[in-house]
């Protein structure tokens, strides 16, 4: 073989990847070969070159990460345990009669016929108003029907009489750009399941330059109730940290966040730019602080600012 | 447990086994045992993979986030490491082809307990006994940057894998779904492009 063929397994040599056959063949020949042993060194040096790169994860940053990922599973971040195929409307409809009439076992021959007459109601329904509807209905998977029972009437002829609100499931889609998208991510940020809050304010977050957009993430950051949510509304704000009624509420938050990775974070955010109204904030963190970290942190950027640590 | 992040390809230890079923019934308190066991190494390849905290932080949430919620999806037909890391190298994958990493990431190491870029205090060190050592580390690094940027998203992560992270490339193949010839083809390109770029440095 030749030093051209041979050198090309002088990589996969340092890393231990060749066949023992391919192995003995390139030491017996690099024994032989003082250029392809240089070249061997060589490559020893360019790893222990690429060896110094390599960066070290730092454990606050480690525990940020856990805290937030724990916060937004604690916050409702769905579990595939849990989570089943899409309902479709009729079982929704049984579960929403079943959670109406929840303790009514001894009724449950009663609640089946009820079940039996609403399939009457419904083909009346869908039939009688237009019969397209029924195809469009049950052909369209993304259409989901949550129904919620208001009343449920027999009357005197065994029929039965039952009022009910429909919410029905629509799917868009559209670029970030898009007006409509944006509305739709705004209202989401206000939604009641946290881990629906964390997705619409963690994709807000690159449109902070919409004063709609920044005054969503300052509402977040002061008001969300779920850490993951505040970290990700955070981090929409980095980019304003000159604006000061962005600098005055992460102030208003650093003093009264119970989060050590949210306090981190606004430290983080305050001293991207020097102020001096930022001093008085960090001083009076550092006296009350419980959390080692942050203090730290905090007694750093005032050191770095020439600042004391202490009020007087 | 510590050890169970390095346990790479072997078969999953009765602890991680029962971590895992456990986690798949909705034990969060096992799920959480679960994540630090492994974390701390996605974690370091994702800061290695795009220099920036942020984006570490947002692979780290996204890949555990998707690991929480297809857990039962698990069979335990590799090892968890392996399937961790088909999402984790997934994700960063993704980053590497989306956003262009900027050159001067390991800049925005704020602070000291931010994360440490080796080379910085190795050229600190050589900078107070000799400068002219120090100058030529600082090339060297601007090199080896250009150099690992110049890399296709997959030999970079191929070569973070090997290099960086120690995984033999059978298992590299096999999160990537690639074969081992496939990964060892890759990792040759990588080392011969950052070979020709830093050449006339080692």
């Amino acid at each position: 073989m030749t030093c051209d063929s041979l050198a090309k397994l002088i990589p996969l040599y340092y890393y231990g990847e060749l066949t023992p056959e391919e192995e003995d063949r390139l030491e017996e020949h690099l024994h032989e070969c003082a250029g392809c042993e240089r070249e061997r060194e060589r490559h020893r040096l360019l790893a222990a070159a690429l060896d110094r790169r390599q960066q070290e994860v730092s454990p606050l940053l480690l525990e940020d990460c856990r805290d937030t990922l724990m916060a937004a599973i604690a916050g409702g971040a769905t579990h595939a345990v849990a989570a089943k195929p899409a309902k479709g409307p009729w079982k929704l409809f049984l579960e929403a009669m079943g959670a109406t009439l929840t303790g009514f076992h001894r009724y449950r021959q009663p609640v089946g016929a009820l079940g039996l007459v609403a399939i009457g109601f419904f083909a009346a329904r869908f039939i009688g108003t237009n019969p397209n509807t029924q195809s469009a209905q049950t052909a369209s998977s993304a259409g989901d029907v949550f129904a919620t029972v208001r009343n449920v009437e027999p009357d005197s002829a065994g029929r039965v009489r039952i009022a009910f609100d429909e919410t029905r499931r629509r799917v868009v889609s559209g670029s970030m750009d898009d007006q409509n998208i944006q509305k739709l991510l705004l209202a989401a940020a206000h939604e009641e399941n946290p881990a629906v809050r964390v997705e619409s304010v963690g994709l807000l977050r690159s449109r902070s330059d919409s004063g709609e957009v920044r005054d969503a993430l300052l509402n977040a950051v002061a008001h969300d109730s779920n850490a993951g949510v505040r970290l990700k509304a955070l981090e929409g704000l980095k980019p304003l940290t000159g604006d000061a009624e962005v600098r005055n509420a992460l102030a208003k938050v650093l003093l009264v966040d119970d989060n050590p990775a949210v306090r981190m974070q606004v430290v983080d955010l305050l001293v991207a730019r020097r102020d001096d109204s930022v001093v008085g904030v960090l001083q009076n963190l550092v006296q009350k602080e419980n959390n080692s970290g942050v203090r730290l942190k905090c007694e750093k950027a005032l050191k770095d600012m020439n600042a004391s640590i202490g009020t007087f | 447990m510590a050890g169970a992040a390095g346990a790479t390809g072997a078969r999953l230890s009765p602890q991680v086994d029962s971590l895992i079923r456990a986690a798949q019934r909705g034990d969060q308190d096992a799920f959480e045992q679960l994540v630090r066991a492994y974390d701390q190494s996605v974690l370091r390849l994702a800061m290695n993979l795009l220099r920036s905290p942020e984006d570490a932080r947002d692979v780290y949430q996204e890949a555990f986030l998707r690991v929480y919620r297809n857990l039962d999806t698990f069979r335990f037909d590799c090892s968890f490491h392996t399937w961790l890391y088909r999402i984790v190298t997934n994700i960063c994958l993704d980053q590497l082809r989306k956003r262009k990493v900027r050159k001067e990431e390991p800049a925005v190491v704020e602070t000291s307990d931010g994360p440490i870029d080796r080379m910085e205090s190795f050229e600190e060190d050589a900078a107070e006994a000799d400068p002219e050592r120090s100058m030529w580390n600082r090339q060297l690094k601007q090199r080896i940057e250009g150099a690992l940027e110049d890399l296709t998203p997959r030999e970079r992560m191929v070569f973070e894998l090997r290099h960086y992270q120690g995984l033999r490339l059978r298992n590299i193949g096999e999160m990537l779904g690639t074969s081992e010839e496939a990964a060892k083809n890759c990792l040759f390109r990588a080392t011969q492009k950052m070979r020709s770029v830093l050449g006339d440095f080692v």
